[in-house]
């Protein structure tokens, strides 16, 4: 594989040179995005390799056995892979990819398509000498390799990890064409780990320890604040991701998992946890990652200007998979509509479906396994005789909490919030099976 | 003792099945509760001992795994700083951390704190929380506490050398980013633990602790809503006049070339502050000079990567997801001054 050359460029380096070329205004730039996310990453057809033919790569041997020690995908899906939106951050170290959530094929983000998120560039750690250091309002403070961390009782659980700022363009407008880029902050993947509080059992809180102050290795020496209440509940110190070591863009070699919150809040690279008696308030958690609110809601005046702090749990949320902009409907027939959702509360209930704009739902069937805050895949079959519809799925928590509309969320905080966007979204299937991203 | 019985008796001490009191109710933790032993593959003529598993229960913290951590190794990482505890020690006052952040911050950050490119603004924006398309969130309008300047500039900056700062120069530019915001009036006053408590942050009465779930739909499922109040808005045509500042706020600046972009992103961490002995935008001479080999022989050093006497220039500025085309833009764009 590694002597062969993808068969399609980069999108996102094809979206660049479309933009240096052109010198083209943002406008038709996202534009162009949108066309060109139609590029299917397969060669052209030989009438030879279809029947009655038979097919070339049958008709001598295949490479050897373990011809690449490290498996790696078809070179069919060249294009299946992280990208960046180029001009969002500052620099590509304090940055963000996204998942490529429309060639997603279960309720799993394999290690090399799990969105990545770093705050000061992706450190490489040798895990021999990295050490996790737990002191502060403790009896007897520790610190300890990653062969002593491995001794404790581990588990294995699925969750899923959404960065709090997935969705953030759309706050004002449809901004961004592609589900890649309005969704693609998250991933899901069965996570190994000690349970924390065997940890914080270890070393004895003391009673005025309240908070836990969580560290990373990296350059940004990423940080947050916990509550003692999460630290004690489902919060893991994990090594393992999808059945191998995490992967270095997840927090290679140890990294923290706070189920259902913030994804920063499961601070990768984990060095240092303190326990203290209040939050450390963090940049992460004041000047960044805070809910800046105007709400258009003449009973809430009091709230204009105001900022939520510790906004922890990711809501309820639910987007179609398919069909999406990246994967437009070829011709009139029966289709299964495909999605995803899940919710920082719990398990997933219910997810409902609507062909109008959200007049009317019809409830989908939800897919294989329901697990505590974990992508949950639903699906409904249509039938498309080539009408526009305007798609859209809502997602219900077993709480009960029903996913908002826009219009709700802007009710409830404005448009100046960046994060914690978890709106209905609604995609637009034209005439020709092209698929938009539209806001009702 | 014969040598049966003392293997026996090692097999019981070594074969023991962990009964976690810890995670009683974990059924994951069943899964580990057997451990074999190297005892029992100890070669005997007599028949294997049958393991006697004897469960043990481990108390709470009963693990011992680790080493004490010494009061040196923890002072080394402390490094967070809170609101009024965990004050670093050392000094400094606004005075003294003008040349510093002239220095190492305003590259990107602005002589003024008014940012550079798309890199944080520091100063300003105060009165703006409350404006519904243009909120200017900065340290002086938005930032809660000033342990958090101090923590943050001490923990990560300047970006490419984080934790490189003493003390008294995290005081002393902290007291400077406050200064740029009209916070600290007095260039001369001493920033330190002491004075710290003197120090208001004008919006640390803005935040609330979040009361979700603040929206509440309901699962209709039936008419909705009137078909007549859909108004469907395409990608890009936006939402009112907000559509424009979203592409204000999140996107290139309109106007600049692709060249600064490039630049902006990955090459100015070192030609912006003259790291690695990269030469900086205004260093005409050097350019000067440099431009003597030809621009098509600057454009292949950048792509290529180069080192020379002074430093080194790593490929594509080390952003290997540049085009050929990117990286000389951005060349182009960083001798746009400069007399070829």
């Amino acid at each position: 594989m590694s002597d062969e050359k993808p068969i399609v460029e980069n999108n996102t380096e094809t979206l660049l040179k479309t933009q240096s070329e052109t010198k083209t205004s943002r406008r038709k730039f996202l534009g162009q995005a949108a066309a060109v996310s139609t590029v299917v990453a397969s060669g052209s057809v030989a009438a030879s390799n279809l029947p009655p033919n038979v097919p070339a790569w049958q008709k001598t041997l295949g490479k050897p056995v373990n011809s690449n020690p490290y498996g790696q995908p078809s070179k069919y899906e060249a294009d299946v892979i992280r990208k960046r939106v180029p001009w969002l951050t500052p620099d590509s170290i304090a940055s963000i990819s996204f998942t490529p959530l429309a060639e997603i094929k279960g309720m799993i983000s394999p290690n090399g398509l799990a969105f990545e998120r770093d705050h000061g560039g992706l450190p490489t750690i040798d895990p021999k000498q990295h050490r996790l250091m737990i002191h502060g309002l403790v009896e007897k403070p520790i610190i300890l390799t990653m062969e002593d961390i491995q001794r404790f009782p581990n588990v294995s659980r699925i969750h899923f990890i959404e960065c709090p700022a997935n969705s953030a363009m759309e706050w004002k407008g449809p901004q961004v064409g592609r589900l890649q880029f309005t969704h693609g902050m998250t991933n899901c993947c069965e996570w190994t780990g000690v349970p924390l509080k065997y940890i914080l059992e270890e070393v004895g809180i003391k009673p005025e320890g309240k908070w836990l102050y969580a560290e990373g290795a990296d350059s940004a020496s990423m940080s947050r604040s916990i509550p003692m209440e999460k630290a004690m509940d489902d919060t893991l110190v994990v090594f393992g991701q999808n059945g191998e070591a995490l992967r270095p863009e997840q927090g290679y070699p140890l990294r923290l998992l706070t189920p259902g919150w913030e994804g920063n809040t499961s601070i990768k690279w984990l060095r240092r946890l303190e326990v203290t008696a209040e939050p450390s308030y963090q940049r992460e958690e004041t000047s960044k990652y805070t809910d800046l609110i105007n709400p258009n809601d003449p009973d809430k005046k009091d709230l204009i200007g105001k900022a939520y702090m510790f906004s922890w749990i990711m809501e309820a949320k639910a987007i179609i998979t398919f069909p999406c902009p990246e994967k437009p409907l070829k011709g009139h027939g029966k289709y299964v509509m495909n999605g995803l959702a899940w919710t920082g509360t719990g398990k997933i209930k219910h997810v409902d479906v609507s062909f109008d704009g959200g007049i009317n739902w019809q409830e989908a069937e939800l897919n294989g396994l329901v697990l505590d805050k974990c992508w949950t895949r639903f699906s409904i079959p249509f039938e498309w005789n080539g009408e526009e519809l305007l798609i859209q799925s809502r997602a219900t928590g077993e709480d009960g909490y029903v996913q908002p509309t826009l219009a709700q969320l802007r009710k409830a905080r404005g448009v100046s919030s960046i994060y914690h966007n978890n709106a209905i979204h609604t995609w637009k299937i034209n005439k020709n099976g092209e698929v938009e991203s539209v806001q009702v | 003792m014969s040598k049966s019985n003392s293997l026996l008796k090692l097999s019981s001490a070594l074969i023991v099945a962990l009964s976690l009191s810890a995670c009683a109710n974990e059924p994951q933790s069943e899964k580990q509760q057997k451990h074999s032993s190297a005892a029992s593959t100890t070669t005997s003529s007599l028949a294997p001992a049958v393991p006697d598993y004897h469960p043990i229960s481990i108390k709470k913290g009963g693990f011992n795994l680790g080493k004490e951590a010494s009061k040196e190794e923890i002072a080394g990482w402390h490094i967070e700083v809170g609101h009024g505890h965990n004050l670093p020690p050392g000094e400094g006052s606004a005075a003294d951390g003008e040349d510093l952040f002239d220095e190492q911050c305003s590259s990107c950050h602005g002589s003024f704190g008014e940012g550079v490119g798309r890199n944080p603004v520091l100063a300003g924006g105060e009165g703006t929380l409350s404006d519904k398309l243009k909120p200017e969130r900065t340290v002086g309008s938005y930032w809660p506490y000033a342990s958090t300047l101090l923590d943050y500039t001490h923990r990560a900056m300047p970006f490419p050398s984080a934790q490189s700062l003493t003390w008294d120069e995290t005081w002393s530019l902290s007291a400077y980013v406050l200064y740029l915001n009209d916070i600290i009036e007095d260039e001369e006053f001493v920033f330190n633990a002491e004075s710290y408590k003197d120090i208001h942050m004008p919006n640390e009465d803005g935040f609330v602790r979040d009361k979700r779930p603040d929206t509440h739909n309901t699962r209709c499922m039936k008419d909705c809503k009137d078909p007549a109040s859909l108004n469907v808005k395409t990608a890009l045509l936006g939402y009112g006049s907000g559509a424009e500042d979203v592409v204000e706020e999140t996107a290139v600046v309109k106007g600049h070339e692709v060249g600064q972009k490039v630049y902006d992103a990955t090459c100015r961490l070192c030609h912006g502050n003259g790291l690695a002995g990269a030469p900086k935008l205004d260093d005409v001479l050097t350019w000067e000079n440099r431009l003597k080999q030809g621009l098509s022989q600057v454009h292949k050093h950048a792509i290529d990567g180069f080192k020379g006497q002074y430093g080194v220039m790593p490929p594509r500025g080390g952003n290997m997801e540049l085009t050929d085309e990117e990286v000389k833009a951005a060349v182009d764009f960083m001798l746009k001054d400069i007399e070829k």
